[in-house]
């Protein structure tokens, strides 16, 4: 079985500080990580792998510090990268970077029979570049699945979708996005890690392997556009105690009496 | 500027999502926020409604104000399908070309929007917290959580149609049942090819996690910021003491502290309690789309500046694992 994963480097949660005056992403002391969910996803493809033979492929688009991502998928088993990197891929929306991934997957040689994506990425959480993929592949998808089990040529998924648990049949070539819960990451051992940062191979491919157009990728060929980034607006307008541990805990049971969630301490 | 209107795109368009129809009350919260949006274009809103046997479906959104319901009834339609609805969705948004169109951001809303925007070869901005209509432009400004949350963006969808968006249920509010109300009825002529290439093989009631989460009364969440597992675990205590539920932000499911079905905000569940206590969380907008609707919000953080405390009723700034551990002492006292 051929594999195709889609990982992106994203920001590490914790280490996200907007400057709130300026608007944009600090920088400085941010830890670049593989999105936690596309992780999942290569995990699932390395046990596929594991059983059935064939081969992994990790596949990111990004900027050439993204190679990072792709190393670290490597140490953990992958057999092969690929990194979709040019100037023109930047600015784009979910449309124009299922376009270029798409082109990409669709120029392999043989076509992957299953391509796995996590469910959504940590920062811009859309979920939507798994769906709009498989979209421009033309296979069919299931988003979110929580189990994956082989069943003769074809796999046997669970999914759980709004209060419904479903078992669908897939056949190849199919997309998935998986979900938290499917599989814990394997540790990737630090020989490896370096191994892969010395000597595996990326492949890199631009614009011009993918044979597209500049109008058609990035910025020009996305549909939407950002206005402009505003600060949430402020809800409420509450009471801000601080204090000794204790006299935040005796604040908080006397809100809770007062809202009738607790009653009356009867020993004063 | 030549406007999309000119070339024939016109009316607000929802997606009529009426699975699990007594929980999920965002296609109600969409034709309310669709009113107002069709009010300022002068159009409007039309509820499509995919399915076999939809008809009460079709009522119950005439009472809640829509001014049009198209219906596509058909008995191979049963099941919610992505490549059927995409097939037949996208064939008639090109004949009847609406200009914005809206879905809830159910888990079916997040698996079968983008393919249906990607078919259509247009935008689509994720998670809605607003919606309104730029009056200079008539253009759809969609703002959504950006940043992790820390920020939000205004998108602009501006030469491609529809202008489309999924919204988070409990964003807008749902208007009034009125059983007087009427809407036109519309059956429109469409291919129905129900051929998928995955086969359902079972659909069946999650019974795994209990909906109790999003009845509670009460509601603790817990945060990055308590620290350890041992820690978030207080909070299953506390809540079988004061009679509420648990739930977690993101940063927590990932750490493997909980079961991802406790998950709140904008990709996990929307909750309404009368009374909410969150402990060591900074305040997210990613998070706090989720609880919006809790009545009252007291808040436990170290970090005085935390965004938590804006949404606050009630905000203690201190340690959240301290405090709960002192009150978890003084409420065993008390039994």
């Amino acid at each position: 079985m051929n594999i195709v994963v889609c990982i992106k480097q994203v920001p590490d949660a914790p280490s996200i500080r907007v400057d709130r005056e300026r608007m944009t992403l600090i920088r400085d002391g941010v830890e670049n990580i593989i999105n936690p969910l596309d992780r999942v996803a290569l995990e699932a493809a390395l046990e596929l792998k594991q059983k059935q033979g064939g081969t992994v492929c990790v596949l990111t688009m990004g900027p050439p510090q993204s190679e990072e991502a792709l190393r670290e998928a490597l140490a953990a088993g992958a057999d092969q990268a690929v990194l979709l990197t040019d100037p023109h891929f930047a600015g784009a929306d979910t449309l124009a970077t299922s376009r270029v991934i798409g082109r990409a997957i669709s120029m392999m040689n043989p076509f992957p029979d299953l391509v796995l994506c996590g469910r959504q990425t940590i920062d811009s959480d859309t979920g939507h570049v798994g769906p709009q993929l498989a979209e421009e592949l033309d296979v069919p998808q299931v988003c979110g699945v929580t189990e994956i089990h082989l069943d003769g040529n074809a796999l046997l998924v669970k999914q759980v979708s709004d209060g419904f648990q479903n078992t669908y049949r897939v056949t190849f070539p199919a997309l998935l996005t998986v979900s938290q819960g499917l599989h814990v990451p394997r540790h990737i051992a630090l020989g490896a890690l370096e191994q892969a940062f010395s000597s595996a191979r990326v492949q890199r491919w631009g614009l011009k392997d993918l044979k597209l157009q500049p109008e058609e990728v990035g910025f020009s060929g996305s549909a939407t556009t950002v206005l402009r980034l505003h600060r949430p607006p402020q809800r409420r307008k509450g009471e801000v105690v601080s204090g000794s541990s204790l006299t935040l805990t005796e604040h908080l049971i006397a809100k809770l009496v007062s809202l009738s969630i607790l009653d009356e301490d009867d020993e004063g | 500027m030549k406007t999309m209107k000119d070339e024939g795109w016109k009316g607000v368009w929802v997606f009529g999502d009426y699975r699990n129809y007594f929980k999920n009350r965002v296609t109600l919260q969409l034709i309310a926020k669709g009113k107002e949006l069709a009010a300022q274009l002068e159009t409007e809103v039309t509820v499509l409604v995919l399915g076999s046997q939809v008809h009460p479906y079709a009522m119950e959104y005439t009472a809640h104000g829509a001014d049009v319901i198209m219906v596509v009834d058909h008995p191979s339609l049963e099941n919610y399908q992505v490549e059927t609805y995409v097939r037949i969705v996208s064939q008639l948004v090109e004949s009847f070309k609406p200009e914005i169109f809206l879905a809830g951001a159910t888990a079916f809303g997040r698996e079968f929007f983008p393919r249906l925007a990607k078919r259509l070869k247009t935008g689509l901005s994720a998670d809605c917290v607003a919606l309104e209509i730029d009056t200079e432009t008539g253009l759809l400004i969609q703002t959504t959580p950006a940043f992790g949350g820390e920020l939000l963006a205004d998108i602009l969808t501006p030469k491609h149609r529809p202008q489309m968006a999924t919204v988070h249920p409990g964003v807008f509010e749902e208007r009034s049942h009125d059983p007087q109300a009427t809407a036109r009825m519309v059956y429109p002529e469409v291919d129905i090819h129900a051929e998928e290439r995955v086969q359902l093989i079972r659909s069946k009631p999650d019974q795994s996690p209990k909906g109790g989460l999003e009845e509670a009364e009460l509601v603790l969440v817990g945060g990055k910021g308590l620290g350890s597992k041992e820690n978030f675990h207080m909070l299953f205590e506390l809540a079988r003491l004061l009679g509420g539920d648990v739930g977690a932000t993101r940063p927590v499911i990932l750490s493997g502290w909980t079961e991802e079905n406790r998950l709140l905000g904008q990709t996990g569940k929307s909750v309404k309690p009368r009374v909410l206590i969150t402990a060591g969380t900074s305040g997210a907008v990613q998070y706090t789309t989720g609880i919006q609707g809790a009545e009252t919000v007291i808040a436990i953080n170290r970090d005085p500046h935390a965004p938590i405390f804006k949404m606050a009723d009630l905000g203690l700034v201190g340690d959240a694992k301290t405090v709960l551990s002192l009150v978890l002492e003084k409420l065993r006292k008390r039994l």
